[in-house]
């Protein structure tokens, strides 16, 4: 029996020694991490190998635990906690960093005229009942319409109208609009997100279902666009061609104003502005007279006042020439 | 994903769960899942349990087969990591060609990031060592050793990624007395022919992977002296050799090295993590809203009589103060 190697073993898992080290340990106490960058010695690694790997981690946990404890501390109530610094070692995230919500139609529109949002009661103020009532749900102002028992026939309304009949089907109409109204912004959105991602059409072959599905979609509407333009390409104007089923409705160019009021009267002050030294130094005027303008001199077209004043000269001599102008005219109508 | 339908939460616990499943400014940990090939050796198993032993209890096994070669067709991982929530993979294969084959993968947005194929050479599981083992849940401490994992690109994608594994997730704060048990030693060997060219994937180094459990011995009386550290192996103890690599997309690489710009205030309060149920009024005094449960007015003390009387030998077990503070 021999218990030199094992005595050896144990000697070697009972110590605390560490190995000396040319280059520093580095440790990443954020991650809890230590790396010994010194090569692993050859000759230890072939001689006696586990012995070898527990003296490196030894080492190199000792300088780590080295560092942890030099860290700064808080107590609470259930013990001494050791506050750990950002890690230095950049690791790959699981997931993207979340994008900003794409504003709501709603949304824009009260950025743009500096609506802040207003957090709505629950309950509303009911003046009859002086009483709180919910604003929606059983027994609310909502549905006040449709549930109280008694309706007022005002003159001229018909003998077979159901008053709570219809305040309800007032009411699911406006959930209907709001439902239509909150799919057209996440159409939006979408859309929105495709256009982004057209920017950046970088990305190969690797695309995620969303992107894919975003794709589609603009690809469809480039079709259906040269489609029209296709259609409205016959000497018609596509008036007497066949309707092909499912086809999409023609829609025009809607115009577009500017608000009539912004948030900051800044762009309405330069816009103002624009127009008055538009006026001021005739902008219009002078791209008009540009046509023949081999006579322009100092804003006067020379040529133009010369033609206008033999014009007005045989007018004043006699009606003979002016007559002769007009059967000129005449002549090469015919 | 394209298996996966759509889901529009239907009341509010689901959509709070789905919201989880959102991209997030601070992200919570990495969750694996463990998952084995058509044909497994016993080996591969019982490394496969040791590492799961080891990542509990952030890590999902799946007990049956699958068809999966990652390498070949990624597809099956995908759609595994969008339905589990999670991005961290560890298939066990076994072939003739390739005997007993780890492969880690790596996903980032639910598509393959990288991955790294080891084979195992020489393993010797938990239940080997007659030691103490780590608690469940405890955070390993990690140490590599040798140059290679700072200047080979083979050896710093495994040191990216096995950091990743275990301590990918940073904590803001530790208890270090008893908030650490063991450690997770990774060291590759060195070149063992002078001649030997680290070009050839033949010649790469073992990389040698052990856990031993850690003992504090605090060399003084002063708690604020750094204390000498004892080691005893633990298990699992696996030498892995390197067999392929694939690297990451470089757009995908950058998009998930992005960091958030955090403020200052935001990471002391809760790291970007919305805080409920604390607030600060104008006084600019901390407010904090206790939930308390229905009080139970069973025990409630009603008229005291001598017939009521409680005995010494039938006491109540004594309520316990709340203590609410600010």
């Amino acid at each position: 029996m021999d218990v030199t190697s094992e005595l050896a073993n144990y000697a070697a898992a009972n110590s605390t020694t560490v190995l000396n080290r040319a280059t520093p340990i580095i440790t990443d106490a954020g991650l809890l991490a230590a790396f010994d960058n010194t090569p692993v010695d050859p000759e230890e690694y072939r001689a006696n190998l586990n012995q070898h790997l527990l003296a490196l981690t030894l080492t190199s946990t000792q300088s780590l635990i080295t560092s942890l404890f030099g860290l700064p501390t808080k107590s609470t109530s259930s013990g001494k906690l050791t506050i750990l610094p950002t890690p230095e070692t950049i690791l790959p995230r699981e997931k993207p960093l979340p994008k900003p919500k794409p504003l709501t139609k709603w949304e824009r529109f009260a950025k743009e005229k500096g609506i802040s949002h207003k957090r709505k009661e629950k309950d509303v103020w009911d003046e009859e009942l002086q009483d709180w009532v919910p604003r929606w749900g059983k027994g609310s102002k909502n549905r006040q319409g449709e549930e109280q028992w008694l309706h007022e026939v005002k003159a001229g309304d018909e003998a077979d109208q159901d008053p709570a009949k219809t305040a309800k089907s007032e009411r699911k109409a406006r959930i209907a609009k709001n439902e239509k109204q909150q799919a057209g912004n996440i159409a939006a959105a979408a859309r929105s997100s495709a256009s982004a991602l057209a920017g950046t059409s970088s990305t190969k072959g690797e695309l995620s279902q969303e992107d894919k599905k975003s794709l589609r979609e603009r690809r469809k509407d480039e079709l259906q666009r040269s489609m029209l333009i296709s259609k409205t390409s016959t000497a018609s104007l596509g008036k007497y061609d066949e309707k092909i089923e499912g086809e999409p409705k023609v829609k025009g160019v809607k115009r577009k104003f500017e608000p009539t009021s912004t948030k900051d009267y800044k762009g309405e002050k330069e816009s103002q502005l624009d127009v008055l030294n538009k006026l001021e130094k005739g902008v219009g005027k002078v791209k008009k007279s540009k046509k023949g303008s081999a006579g322009e001199e100092g804003g006067l077209n020379v040529r133009k006042a010369v033609r206008f004043q033999g014009k007005v000269d045989r007018a004043n001599g006699g009606g003979g020439g002016g007559g002769g102008g007009a059967a000129g005219k005449k002549g090469k109508r015919r | 994903m394209s298996m996966l339908r759509t889901i529009k939460p239907k009341n509010a616990r689901v959509k709070r769960a789905l919201d989880k499943r959102e991209p997030q400014l601070v992200e919570n940990e990495k969750t694996a899942i463990f998952v084995r090939g058509q044909s497994t050796s016993d080996i591969v198993r019982n490394v496969m349990k040791d590492l799961y032993a080891l990542k509990r209890p952030n890590a999902i096994n799946f007990s049956r087969k699958n068809d999966i070669h990652p390498f070949e067709d990624t597809s099956s991982l995908e759609f595994f990591a969008n339905k589990n929530d999670s991005s961290l993979f560890v298939t066990g294969l076994h072939s003739k060609k390739r005997p007993n084959n780890l492969v880690f993968t790596r996903m980032f947005d639910g598509r393959v990031l990288d991955m790294i194929e080891l084979g195992v050479d020489d393993f010797r599981g938990m239940d080997e060592f007659d030691s103490p083992k780590s608690s469940v849940g405890v955070r390993p401490l990690m140490v590599f050793h040798s140059d290679l994992f700072d200047v080979h690109p083979k050896y710093q994608a495994i040191k990216s990624h096995l950091l990743d594994f275990y301590n990918g997730h940073a904590l803001t704060e530790i208890p270090l007395i008893g908030g650490i048990e063991h450690v997770i030693s990774i060291t590759a060997g060195p070149l063992l022919n002078s001649e030997d060219n680290l070009e050839d994937e033949k010649n790469l180094p073992k990389i040698h992977f052990r856990v031993y459990t850690l003992k504090l011995i605090s060399s003084g009386n002063s708690g604020f002296k750094i204390p000498k550290i004892q080691l005893t192996e633990m298990g699992p103890s696996i030498d892995l050799s390197i067999r392929r690599i694939q690297e990451p997309d470089e757009e995908m690489l950058k998009l998930s090295n992005k960091r958030p710009k955090l403020d200052k205030s935001k990471i002391e309060s809760g790291l970007g993590k919305k805080k409920k149920n604390i607030e600060t009024d104008n006084m600019g005094d901390k407010i904090g809203k206790l939930h308390l449960e229905k009080q139970d007015l069973s025990k409630m003390q009603g008229r005291k009589m001598k017939g009521l009387k409680i005995r010494p030998n039938q006491k109540l077990t004594s309520v316990n103060d709340i203590v609410i503070d600010e």
